[in-house]
């Protein structure tokens, strides 16, 4: 039975609201996906920061680009049936839900999903396999991006994750995995502080209790 | 892109300019406070200087087997549909990319930040075979649309105001821009170049590590720009510098642990990619991402074999050499290097850009060794610079100025002979008096910020007979390095310190075959000079007679320890250069933790004073706790701001950068104004000339002496 250590968990949520993640604890993933379709209920739509033909255009959002009229959610890692649960609630809501194809939709999407293999708490990083390419999307063009972390999988440092990150960059497949530290940032401009350049505005971090513990 | 300097002249216009741009001076001054006070809270967490030491065993043993891992990246990229190419210098590198981008068809271009393709100018070359290129990274998209190189490694346009960047913007964009809103021009870029991403066909990165075991491109990036590069065109290049390849991955994750930390103070940046192999990709046929990695030489294999400067490739890009540099902080990155910022771009502009872009560059640095102090390669940057300057001047054949000072230097009693000449000669303008008050300003142009001191009437050498404590049964032997500045100007240090050493029943003895310790000859890059001034030392102490050498200069003292035994590497004078070194201490030290003296020893008066620690002292011998403990066993001691910062005076390279000196001798006697202190000492005779000779000058009553004269007075 995997095992959370405490210490672990306290120091990887003191390190990631460091870099202005949102730290969430969930019991399981019914909460989580409710948590997804609430965040994205109350967040105002994407901008479209693209023309994307066909796609109805709303009002001009705060960069004086056009906001979608129907926002979009995006889980393209979830199981068919939690996708099965999530696509039901975004239905009523009135979201678009979708689990692949997102290149259609690179001009921005309000929510993405991804799952984190594994946490590292010296940083409040997450370890996100990014070899599909719809996963890759999902972290980049959201403008939320909420990241799945189980307590059990925090490790204690970079180098404690050196044999998974190995054994998955074994693959001759080829392989995408990003350690994920905060949203986007830069402090390009007069060293100043600003969070959402090319990727998600924000990030937020549901640390789940294992289905064993629960 | 900016023009390397040729010659000083140009050079000290260039830095003038750089000294007027109020915003920079501002902007840099800001970042260099804050740079070290958020950098040491996130070093505190891990152990950096095993981790530096970690990373430089790493890095130092890739470079041995560099072609070797080269070898097993290709075999492991291969396994994994990648193409590796290898060039041979900057030209192939284009040429290999341009054809690339033909082959695929590729005319729209993405690119996220690389020093690499900056060192090889890959934008030119595309744009000259009709491609489109875009940068990406926030910092460099800036930068392009000005038509500039970068002026950090990290933070390419650190030199920029809000409203200069809200410029460039509104010209690109046609649109106003909300000139004082930094939040809104940042999202001016992620408007204006999500259709650039999504346009691409092809995206060019880094590489911050190429990991041989899996054949691994790591990027390291913050605005997650890299990842978009890697991720929407179809075709992904990889541009990486030979000296990026790591056997394992752990090498990279060590590297990780401090690269971040040392460049912006991060725990981590915000996206750290690890790609290998063809990716799906939507975008391509077949859904496989087209990937090539193109390594690059560019003369880096031949540096790999070279036994001193092989440690350049230790370096992992972080720019902290910059970020603690107190020239770069006054000047900023386009006046400190070509395409490479900071100490170690001083050092690689001469091995990838030349010996023409760099003869004036490598001047540049005051010896203060902040960087060595930071690097997170731990990379002897001072020592490689004046390596290069040694170079530069041999390969140049020295000219007479070195040929005058290499006679001089090499006949002690000629150099001492012209030395208590010019006691007498400066008399006119003395009027016997300590500065040369009366020398006439036009002789002294840009030097004029501090007042100079006067050779004394008597040296320390010609009063040491009779001065010389003889004690009976003494309980230790020392012998005094003097040093030029204390022998011939401030005897009156030598002689403090001799007082309050000589209550401790010690034996002292002054050598009078010692010279110069060889260090300005040095800084001027006259190595062979140097190493002749080292073993007419060598040849003036028997080290074993002594307990301990003593020298009260800082600057003397890490040169003796430090640098003899490497000029003398390859020299039958080795061993004999060791035992010196050996010996070598400071006087602080000395007396602090050799004789034990403290509180009990000293009347503690009510006087306020101030400490300045010696560039050499507190970095290059690492002693921080003893003058400040033996300062308050003799008075009130009373920090100063900034007190480990340089004063400027850098030997030689006072006369070289008159500007720069006294920009940092100001700043340094500013906050030594604002702790009230009436006295503030040091460990050294060259900052006591700087920052006395700058009191003097703007008229102020703040006493500058070494410490040995203020435990002197107050010796019980």
């Amino acid at each position: 039975m995997p095992t959370v250590n405490p210490e672990l968990v306290e120091a990887f949520c003191a390190k990631a609201a460091l870099v202005n993640a949102v730290v969430q604890e969930l019991p399981n993933m019914e909460a989580t996906l409710q948590y997804e379709v609430d965040v994205c209920e109350q967040k105002s739509p994407a901008e479209m920061l693209d023309d994307e033909p066909g796609t109805p255009k709303g009002p001009l959002g705060p960069n004086k680009v056009p906001t979608r009229v129907q926002k979009i959610v995006a889980a393209p890692s979830l199981d068919d049936a939690d996708y099965a649960v999530l696509e039901k609630e975004c239905q009523e809501k009135g979201f678009l839900c979708i689990k692949n194809g997102l290149r259609k939709y690179l001009a921005g999407i309000d929510v993405g999903l991804s799952f984190a293999e594994a946490g590292v708490a010296a940083s409040g990083t997450c370890m996100v396999d990014n070899d599909n390419e719809d996963v890759r999307l999902a972290g980049m063009i959201s403008e939320i991006n909420i990241i799945v972390l189980k307590k059990s999988e925090i490790y204690p440092d970079l180098p404690s994750i050196a044999d998974l990150l190995r054994k998955r960059m074994s693959s001759y497949l080829g392989t995408f995995t990003t350690l994920i530290t905060g949203p986007s940032r830069t402090a390009d401009i007069e060293r100043v502080a600003a969070v959402g350049v090319h990727g998600p505005l924000e990030l937020h971090i549901i640390l789940l209790e294992d289905q064993h513990n629960a | 892109m900016h023009e390397a300097p040729g010659s000083l002249g140009d050079y000290r216009k260039q830095i003038d300019d750089a000294l007027n741009d109020d915003f920079l001076r501002r902007t840099l001054d800001t970042f260099a406070v804050a740079y070290k006070a958020n950098r040491k809270a996130v070093f505190e967490e891990i152990d950096e200087h095993g981790l530096i030491r970690q990373i430089a065993d790493a890095k130092d043993d890739a470079c041995k087997h560099m072609e070797e891992l080269y070898e097993q990246f290709k075999g492991e990229a291969e396994k994994r549909g990648v193409i590796v190419h290898r060039a041979k210098d900057a030209e192939e590198a284009n040429n290999i990319i341009v054809q690339i981008a033909k082959e695929n068809k590729a005319k729209f271009i993405i690119k996220s930040k690389s020093m690499t393709a900056e060192e090889i100018q890959l934008n030119h070359a595309l744009e000259d075979a009709g491609m489109v290129v875009d940068e990406t990274d926030l910092g460099e998209w800036i930068i392009q649309l000005r038509h500039e190189g970068p002026s950090h490694m990290v933070m390419p346009a650190i030199h920029l105001s809000r409203y200069q960047v809200a410029d460039d913007f509104e010209k690109e964009t046609g649109e106003a821009q909300d000139r004082e809103d930094i939040q809104k021009l940042v999202k001016t870029a992620r408007v204006q170049l999500r259709r650039k991403f999504i346009a691409a066909d092809m995206g060019i990165s880094g590489c911050n590590f190429a990991i041989a075991e899996n054949a691994a491109v790591t990027t390291v990036t913050n605005e997650g720009n890299a990842r978009m590069v890697t991720t929407l065109p179809r075709v992904h290049v990889a541009l990486v510098g030979l000296d990026k390849l790591v056997p394992t991955l752990d090498v990279a994750l060590t590297a990780l642990q401090v690269l971040p930390r040392n460049a912006t103070a991060q725990r981590l940046t915000s996206y750290v990619s690890f790609i290998n192999g063809r990716v799906n990709c939507d975008a391509a046929p077949e859904h496989k991402k087209t990937m090539h990695v193109v390594f690059l030489d560019n003369g880096r294999t031949e540096i790999a074999k070279d036994p001193v400067f092989s440690q350049i490739f230790r370096c992992v890009r972080c720019g902290a050499c910059a970020n603690v540099c107190p020239v770069f902080r006054l000047v900023g990155g386009h006046k400190m290097g070509y395409i490479y910022i900071g100490a170690i771009g001083l050092i690689l502009t001469y091995f990838f850009h030349g010996k023409d872009k760099a003869k004036v560059l490598c001047q540049n640095c005051v010896g203060c060794e902040s960087c060595a102090n930071v690097c997170a390669g731990g990379i002897d940057l001072p020592r490689l610079i004046r390596d290069i300057r040694a170079r530069v001047s041999e390969e140049q054949g020295g000219g007479a100025q070195a040929a005058l000072l290499a006679s001089v230097m090499k006949n002690r009693k000629l150099f001492h002979t012209l030395l208590k000449f010019a006691s007498k000669a400066q008399r006119p303008f003395t009027g016997g008096e300590q500065f040369q008050r009366h020398l006439p300003a036009m002789f002294l142009g840009k030097h004029g910020f501090k007042a100079l001191p006067a050779i004394a009437n008597k040296a320390f050498r010609d009063m040491w007979p009779e001065m010389q404590p003889r004690p009976q049964n003494p309980t230790m032997r020392i012998a005094i390095f003097g040093g030029c500045a204390q022998d011939f100007i401030y005897p009156e240090q030598l002689k403090a310190a001799v007082k309050v050493m000589g209550a401790k029943n010690i034996a002292i003895d002054y050598p009078m075959e010692q010279t110069c310790c060889g260090l300005p000859v040095e800084m001027m890059g006259q190595r062979k000079t140097s190493v002749d001034i080292a073993k007419q030392n060598l040849a003036a102490f028997d080290p074993s007679k002594y307990d301990y050498i003593v020298t009260l200069c800082a600057s003397c003292a890490s040169h003796l320890k430090h640098t003899y035994p490497k000029i003398l590497e390859n020299d039958m004078n080795r061993a004999e250069a060791l035992n010196f070194a050996d010996k070598i201490i400071d006087f602080s030290s000395f007396i602090h933790d050799k004789l034990g003296m403290k509180s009990e020893d000293f009347r503690k008066t009510d006087e306020k004073v101030t400490y300045h620690a010696s560039c050499h002292l507190c970095r290059g011998l690492k002693v921080t706790e003893a003058p400040r403990e033996l300062i308050a066993d003799a008075a009130e001691y009373v920090p100063c701001k900034e007190e480990d910062v340089c004063c400027g005076f850098g030997g030689t390279y006072s006369m070289k950068f008159p500007e720069i000196s006294g920009n940092l001798m100001n700043n340094k006697i500013k906050n030594i104004d604002e702790t009230g202190a009436s006295r503030v000492v040091v460990d050294c005779p060259g900052c006591v000339m700087q920052i006395k000779g700058g009191m003097e000058k703007q008229g102020k009553k703040v006493k500058v002496q070494h410490i040995s004269e203020l435990l002197a007075e107050n010796l019980k």
